[in-house]
């Protein structure tokens, strides 16, 4: 996939001559003539100031005001990873401005603020600051020069004697000193160079420093302002109701009852359901209850998780298959294999259940059209509304809510923006649309399920000479990339389904890769780990089981077929002697290791558990990753320490679908992990060198495995198939468990 | 016509009597940090304190509250001095930051009751659900809360 998409930023680099055409508007006009405003939330250091009388911009990013405050421009969606923190950073480290001062401001859409690499606005794939480090660092840089050769005119100096610091230019000779401020104006005249020198490594302040994440104190005091906290004038509340099943119509409804009730404005049709409009979201959600709605289910045979996986396992026997990777003779290989070993892994669809359900607010009039949206997918919801409101993309805004509770690739998707437009448009009032959790979860785009079939051949000696993948998944990337759309359609192969498979850190002789796109009614979409997290799921335990045939222990078996990886083998080696890799644990327990190299990092993560009767502990997750460069270890170690939890959900949850509708709706039965079940957690990094690679997604791709592996260690029964419940297993509370022996 | 004592303030609130608590501080009190994510009690990222004990106020009626004392995240502390906050910050707990209102909420209630709380009286008492994973800087938090408040 990466091949394929990263060839588009030939196309679109990041565009330079826009950001000369607002510096020519910086005089005038202000960046604003190119985007709508940019939203300023009521929280630290999101402050709702009005634009400050005579603020610069220079350029997208930055803007300066005469009393010094550096505001800089975040490109993508705070949800969680820190990067409204990671991203100004490395701007203002370049820039030299004062960390302290410096304010934040969540982008408008608008071309310059696309990922570079796509050309494309999004956040997700691991990939903000993989995408955005060196724009970032140039961009600070053009900005510093700007302002240093301002300086340097204003004194009649060499610029190549003035150096900025602390948002001010000095002037080392003699002395003299002007604030960013003072220097704005002149600044915005000067052309901004076409490389401007970076800062040497070691003159970095700000890059490589656990700094305090700028979102904490509005996180922590209720000020925080996320997409459901949105407030426009004269705004009214919506709740809504679709089929329960993935393809029910409405059949009857009592509207008059409806009707009725105080506070109701309005009741809608919207596709496959209704929408009740009122005053406040109690009095949308009790009008819906007195709709008394009733379903049509629709066809609902193929919408039937049991079914699909009947249709997986017979799709393993006869395919049909595209074959994206066939590499050596791989059939004669397996012929002639003194051991073969083959195993089928099976996934279950997941929720993406971020804890702030689906909401957005909208405006839509005949003139144009205002969205306030906790998305991640700015550059898809613009386009979709212009299709769907048949509407210049010029007259659309969508801005987004500073914060986002959780995105997890599901604000990727435009539906409830589109929800809320239509909504807004037909009672001709802003309208804020909010879902409440079982909308959310029957109304998700889901983690597919898929099955993975993998055989190898070993030979006498137990080392692999030849891998057959076959994988059988619905599309992953489809609803999220409409510029692969024809591409995955026609050639049957969806690259993100297929992450961990196309490229493999593991040497075979011999490979083959198989892929089956199932289509299915189920909506299906990204969910944090794409499809690194299922086939890391199935290679990682199949790895472990290739061990125990050949009579090897699983980590120096992983060494074996790393030997040639010097970064593979330090995050193994280092994860081994921090989890104590080898030493005794008491009957029962065990230890389990899953390697990846996923979204450009490297991770081996050891999980030790304990399992008496059907319940499992799971103890102590050590996680060593190698990004390539570590830009911020607090931030990121929260990230690994979280996606641990995360790729927990992944074993404990699960969605079913029975009738046509998943039989899971709420937290009630959607089963999330508990505080009291979470591990002690040990995280470690190392900077290995080599491209920056993404810290968001690798620990959730590594932990399911980790954890089947441990069962296997501490009991002997192979998982092949999450989650845990299928095998009569139930996560129990961590804590009161193994003692080190 | 409701009169409700909301962080020390006696406000006047005009709500259907089967309104829960959660809706009545977002939409008539304009009380956001309090967030809606589940329904029927299961996730906590409502939780206030009502008479100082932890509440799921998405299924707490409004009626259930009149005569009593509400605090919610706003109302926790000034300048976010109360000790859970300042932990809060310290660990660098929150992620999306959705469920942290609540988590807090929780906590506080929790080490109001318990100064002293065990990692197991942490696992009982704060189930609250959080997305992120953020579980260990949350217990982390609540003992060095625990810690602070005992020097």
């Amino acid at each position: 996939m990466r091949e394929q998409v990263v060839a588009r930023s030939d196309v679109q680099q990041p565009d330079r001559r826009a950001f000369v055409r607002i510096l020519a508007l910086a005089t005038g006009g202000l960046a604003v003539a190119l985007a709508p405003a940019p939203v300023r939330a009521a929280a630290e250091p999101w402050r709702a100031d009005p634009e400050s009388e005579g603020e610069i911009a220079l350029g997208p990013w930055v803007r300066v005001t005469p009393d010094n405050v550096v505001t800089i421009v975040v490109s993508q969606a705070e949800m969680g990873q820190g990067i409204s923190t990671t991203l100004p950073a490395i701007l203002a480290d370049e820039l030299g401005a004062a960390w302290e001062s410096v304010r934040f401001e969540t982008a408008p859409f608008a071309k310059a603020y696309q990922n570079p690499r796509y050309g494309w606005m999004f956040t997700g794939n691991s990939e903000s600051s993989q995408a955005f480090f060196d724009l970032m660092r140039r961009t600070g840089a053009t900005v510093r020069v700007m302002l240093t050769e301002a300086a340097a005119g204003r004194w009649g100096v060499p610029s190549g004697e003035c150096r900025a610091e602390r948002s001010s230019v000095v002037h080392a000779g003699s002395g003299r000193r002007a604030t960013f401020g003072e220097l704005a104006t002149a600044a915005a005249q000067v052309t901004p160079p076409a490389n401007p020198p970076l800062k040497l490594e070691r003159e970095l302040t700000l890059v490589g420093r656990s700094l305090p994440r700028v979102d904490v104190p509005a996180k922590v005091d209720g000020t925080a302002v996320f997409g459901i906290d949105i407030t426009v004038p004269g705004m009214l509340i919506a709740a809504v109701r679709t089929a329960p099943t993935i393809t029910g119509s409405v059949r009857r409804y009592d509207e008059a009852a409806a009707r009725a009730l105080p506070g109701v404005r309005a009741i809608l049709p919207i596709p496959q359901g209704l929408a009740v409009v009122a005053d406040t979201w109690w009095h949308a959600r009790k009008g819906l209850a007195a709709l008394q709605l009733e379903f049509a289910p629709g066809p609902i045979g193929e919408i039937d998780s049991d079914l699909i996986e009947t249709r997986y396992s017979h799709i393993l026997e006869d395919g049909p298959w595209a074959t994206p990777v066939l590499e050596g003779d791989v059939a004669a290989r397996l012929r002639s294999g003194a051991h073969t070993v083959t195993a089928t892994y099976t996934n279950p669809f997941l929720a993406h259940a971020t804890m702030e359900p689906m909401n957005c607010t909208a405006h839509v009039t005949a003139e144009r059209c205002d969205v306030w949206a906790p998305t991640q997918g700015q550059e898809l919801a613009v386009h979709a509304l212009a299709a769907t409101l048949q509407m210049p993309e010029e007259r659309i805004s969508v801005r987004r809510s500073p914060f986002l509770g959780g995105g997890f690739g599901r604000r990727l998707l435009p539906d409830f923006v589109l929800q809320a437009a239509l909504i807004s448009r037909a009672v001709q009032a802003p309208v804020k649309v909010i879902w409440d959790r079982e909308e959310d979860m029957r109304r998700d785009q889901y983690r597919p399920a898929s099955m993975i079939r993998l055989t190898a051949a070993l030979d006498r000696a137990g080392r692999p000479q030849a891998l057959l993948a076959r994988v059988v998944s619905p599309t992953i990337l489809r609803p999220v990339a409409p510029f692969m759309a024809t591409q995955i359609t026609d050639s049957r192969v969806d690259p993100s389904a297929l992450e961990g498979m196309l490229e493999m850190s593991y040497e075979f002789p011999a490979r083959r890769v198989d892929f089956h796109l199932f289509d299915t009614p189920i909506p299906t979409s990204v969910l944090r780990t794409t499809g690194f997290g299922p086939n890391t799921f199935a290679l990682e335990s199949f790895v472990d089981e290739l061990a125990h045939a050949a009579r090897q222990d699983p980590v120096a078996y992983r060494r074996g077929l790393l030997r040639t990886n010097a970064r593979g083998l330090a995050v193994l080696d280092r994860a081994a002697r921090l989890a104590r890799w080898g030493t005794a644990l008491p009957p029962g327990s065990g230890r389990g290791i899953a390697y990846a190299h996923a979204f450009g990092s490297l991770i081996a993560q050891i999980a030790e558990v304990s399992v008496a009767g059907d319940a499992l502990r799971l103890h102590r997750v050590v996680s060593v990753v190698d990004p390539g460069r570590l830009l911020d270890p607090g931030i990121a170690a929260a990230s690994i320490e979280g996606g641990v939890i995360f790729g927990l959900a992944g074993t404990k949850a699960e969605i079913r679908f029975t009738n046509g509708q998943a039989r899971e709706a709420n937290f009630d039965r959607y089963l999330l992990p508990y505080l009291a079940e979470a591990p002690e957690l040990v995280t470690e990094f190392i900077s290995g060198g080599g491209p920056l690679g993404g810290i968001g997604e690798v620990s959730p791709v590594a932990l399911p495995a980790a954890l089947a592996n441990a069962i296997y260690a501490a009991s002997a029964r192979r998982l092949r198939a999450m989650p845990l419940g299928r095998h009569g297993l139930r996560l129990a509370d961590s804590i009161g468990g193994v003692r080190h022996v | 016509m409701f009169e409700l004592k909301v962080n020390g303030t006696v406000r006047q609130v005009e709500a259907d009597d089967d309104t829960p608590l959660l809706w009545v501080l977002r939409e008539q009190l304009g009380l956001t940090g309090t967030k809606f994510g589940c329904g029927i009690a299961a996730c906590g990222a409502c939780t206030v304190h009502v008479d100082g004990q932890a509440v799921r106020s998405c299924s707490f009626p409004v009626t259930a509250a009149v005569g009593r004392s509400i605090t919610t995240i706003e109302g926790l502390s000034a300048g976010r001095a109360h000790p859970v906050q300042q932990a809060w910050i310290a660990e660098q707990v929150p992620q999306c930051g959705y469920c942290q209102s609540g988590m807090i909420m929780a906590a506080a209630a929790l080490l109001k009751e318990k100064p002293a709380p065990s990692d197991a009286d942490i696992g009982a008492a704060i189930t609250n659900l959080c997305r992120c994973g953020t579980y260990q800087r949350v217990r982390r938090a609540i003992q060095r809360a625990a810690a602070g408040a005992a020097r």
